[in-house]
């Protein structure tokens, strides 16, 4: 897996990259929390975002091809339970509804993911006060998920070099002695953390 | 010459029952470069880990190991931490944060620097192991060598006076361990060295010290003993073939 | 079960995040105080952990898939405060850097798979571990838990989706219900298997946060109370009002209040829900809850089933 899947473009240089990461946070979450709430009538203010959207994307030099992927990749779950709101009487309108919005929120953040780094992110949350718990957990969450995905992979490829039989039972043996070893090594890897840690000074 | 490190009639067994560490004593002069050698599970890792206090976990008895005169024991912790410095093998462990330069200035930071303070120290240190400019990537980006050379920084922003490295040039491609080479032989502080790697010990130590199932098999200058094949064969080594043509003395 | 924007009213996105809030606050502080110092970076870790989990699939029937919550393993393994942190982190990373799950949504994802399925999951493994000694009852109780926990949450975020008038309860709660029925069996036999693997190579972890804890008396008691509130609260707010036909009692609050009432008359459907009936409603809803009654006493035979299984009868007469 490549190693920035989750931001692949947070690094570039664009006039929106270079924006602070407290004020791309704000705008976003406006976008999101405004759409969500304004009623779908409101058709100036979707015509209204839709551009703004479209006009960050362009300044933000990301390929289009890439955001457009994000996009659909993200859709068809929005779509599978959009449809079941169908059997209802509205139901076309509140489909309508939910598909315009939910598109237009999940947009909003790949843009918000694409165009500021993760560590930026986490330093507007410290200066927000959120408890140092919460922040360091998710630091080294971010930090550490592409070596455990790393983990994952070669487990992944060594079982599939030396296994056979491909019954139902023997999958969830695999998944489960994965995620067993998984955590094991998690684990141990918290305890090295945590020596070095030490080992510079942390109390 | 002052002792930087001295080790008393160490001994550790790990909690399941494993006696790694068996009666070792030696002592490291300042401004020296030892390095630690020995076949796997000979317990050089452990014994490194006992050099700034990280082991034992509960700290019983008399100490067995001074730095600078002080023992290592649980009142003064972080003293010895800003004294000893140690590189860690496996570099994702250390690389705990998410840019290098709030990483480097980690332990500035823990031993209480200011902002300017801390901000000199890790320019000085990432210009000492040659990542000037890397000061936003992200540790994920970086390859290996780099992230071990990041580490170096890491620790030597701490200003160590004694530097204890495990295995620093494993995993690093010929690249790598020229560059890592040439920026530990720059570095003045006194350092131990532990590591498999015998042709960085003939460049970069003067002295060797063996080690073999928890105790002190060896211990001189390192062209004698690393060419004596023998003593190298009996603990798991080899004679280094930069040494396969040299004249013992 | 991560809820994208658009998709929960203001009302319901509003007092679900409340409560989360709550229950975080509450478990942030439980877990700085019995959480050593060393088992710092390990909540770091479990969340990539988790993180990386809920990235595979298994399959469940037919073409479904589902895929793990992790929050039993979590609490089991972790405690139920740092249980709590660290699905929040995984849902935090999953919504500002995947979009998977809304940032309005939150609140609601939160409670759901970070509250609800951490400490129901805690609370059901707790009574069901002293039925049954040593790693065995471990087990079995660590696989029930999960199932329950993952069958709640699904309820209550059918009742939140009922609530902001997306799908009526009718259709979301045997939806919701049936599937996480199925995909909680899955989530119960990878707790079951994960938590043998870890006894059987850092058993200290798996001991640390077993029976003692539970069977205690003493700084857990005021966390729990305080957890069961919040989840009682959530349950009446979001799946009584459907499961006992009581008037709407958000809306209510909401009036009073006087913020979301109006928003909620203008928003995303005119009519409320509650007073929907889709011919039937009564059977499918019904037909659900006996499932589930039955899916209950199933589970948990079958959790033993798979203990005695994965744990030869020599070692847990050893414990």
């Amino acid at each position: 897996m490549r190693r920035d899947f989750l931001d692949r473009y947070s690094r570039l240089d664009s006039p929106v990259h270079r924006l602070s990461a407290a004020v791309k946070l704000l705008v976003a979450l406006s976008v999101v929390v405004a759409t969500v709430v304004i009623p779908i009538f409101g058709v100036a203010y979707f015509i209204l975002v839709v551009s703004f959207l479209a006009g960050v994307a362009a300044a933000s030099r990301i390929s289009p091809h890439f955001l457009l992927k994000r996009l659909l990749f993200l859709e068809p779950f929005v779509l599978g339970v959009a449809l079941l709101s169908l059997i209802q009487p509205s139901g076309g309108r509140v489909f309508a509804t939910i598909v315009v919005k939910s598109t237009l929120c999940l947009f909003t953040m790949v843009l918000l993911a694409n165009t500021t780094p993760f560590a930026e992110l986490l330093r507007v949350l410290q200066r927000a006060r959120v408890p140092a718990l919460l922040v360091t957990t998710l630091a080294l969450m971010y930090r550490y998920l592409f070596v455990l995905i790393d983990e994952v992979e070669r487990m992944k490829r060594a079982r599939a070099s030396r296994t056979f039989a491909r019954t139902h039972v023997h999958a969830w043996k695999t998944l489960a002695t994965v995620i067993g070893q998984l955590f094991v090594r998690a684990s141990e890897r918290a305890e090295r953390i945590y020596a070095a840690m030490c080992a510079r000074g942390w109390k | 010459m002052t002792t930087a490190t001295e080790v008393r009639e160490l001994q550790f067994r790990y909690p399941d029952g494993c006696e790694a560490l068996r009666g070792m004593s030696f002592g490291v002069g300042e401004g020296e470069c030892v390095g630690l050698i020995g076949p796997n599970g000979a317990g050089k890792s452990t014994l490194l880990l006992h050099l700034n206090g990280i082991l034992p976990e509960r700290f019983e008895g008399a100490p067995s190991v001074f730095v600078f005169g002080q023992p290592v024991s649980q009142a003064n912790l972080e003293a010895i931490r800003r004294t000893v410095g140690v590189l860690f093998q496996d570099p994702d462990d250390q690389l705990f944060c998410p840019t290098v330069f709030e990483d480097v200035a980690f332990g500035p930071q823990q031993f209480g620097d200011n902002e300017s303070g801390i901000r000199a120290k890790v320019h000085d240190a990432l210009r000492q192991v040659g990542l000037e400019g890397l000061e936003n990537r992200a540790p994920h980006h970086l390859s290996r060598g780099e992230k071990r050379r990041v580490c170096l920084a890491g620790v030597l922003a701490c200003e160590p006076r004694v530097l204890v490295l495990d295995e620093p040039t494993t995993d690093l491609d010929p690249r790598g361990k020229r560059e890592l080479k040439a920026v530990l032989q720059k570095i003045p502080t006194t350092k131990i060295i532990a590591t498999h790697d015998l042709e960085l010990v003939v460049e970069l130590c003067p002295r060797a010290l063996v080690m073999d199932r928890g105790v002190i098999v060896a211990d001189g200058p390192t062209v004698p003993l690393l060419s004596d094949e023998d003593l190298m064969l009996a603990h798991g080594l080899e004679r280094p073939h930069i040494l396969q043509h040299r004249h013992p003395h | 079960m991560h809820i994208p924007d658009g998709f929960l009213d203001a009302k319901t996105a509003a007092a679900s995040a409340v409560l989360s809030a709550a229950g975080l606050g509450v478990a942030m502080r439980q877990a700085r105080m019995t959480l050593p110092a060393r088992r710092v970076p390990l909540m770091g870790l479990a969340a990539a952990f988790v993180f990386a989990a809920q990235m595979l699939n298994f399959p469940v029937v037919g073409g479904t898939s589902g895929h793990l919550v992790g929050a039993t393993l979590a609490a089991v393994l972790l405690g139920p405060g740092a249980s709590v942190v660290v699905l929040t982190a995984v849902l935090l990373v999953q919504c500002f850097l995947f979009a998977d799950g809304g940032v309005t949504a939150l609140g609601a994802n939160i409670f759901n798979m970070a509250i609800i399925g951490s400490l129901c999951g805690y609370a059901v493994y707790g009574g069901a571990r002293r039925l049954f000694a040593g790693l065995h009852g471990t087990v079995l109780a660590a696989a029930f838990a999960a199932w329950c926990s993952t069958v709640v949450a699904a309820v209550n975020c059918a009742g939140q989706l009922a609530l902001s008038g997306t799908l009526p309860w009718s259709v979301a709660f045997p939806a919701m219900a049936n599937v996480h029925m199925l995909i909680g069996v899955g989530e119960a036999i990878i707790t079951a298997l994960v938590i043998v693997a870890v006894a059987h190579e850092r058993p200290e972890l798996v001991e640390a946060n077993g029976a003692p804890r539970v069977a205690g008396v003493g700084e857990g008691w005021g966390g729990f109370v305080l957890y069961g509130a919040l989840i009682a609260v959530g349950l009446a707010l979001f799946v009584a009002p459907f499961a006992c036909s009581w008037p709407d009692g958000l809306d209510k609050v909401a009036e009073t209040f006087g913020f979301a009432h109006r928003a909620a008359r203008e928003s995303v459907v005119g009519a409320p829900m509650p007073e929907y009936r889709v011919p039937g409603v009564g059977s499918a809803s019904a037909a659900t809850a006996l499932a589930g009654v039955i899916g209950t006493v199933v589970v948990f035979g079958l959790a033993f089933l798979l203990a005695r299984a994965l744990v030869p009868k020599s070692s847990s007469e050893q414990d």
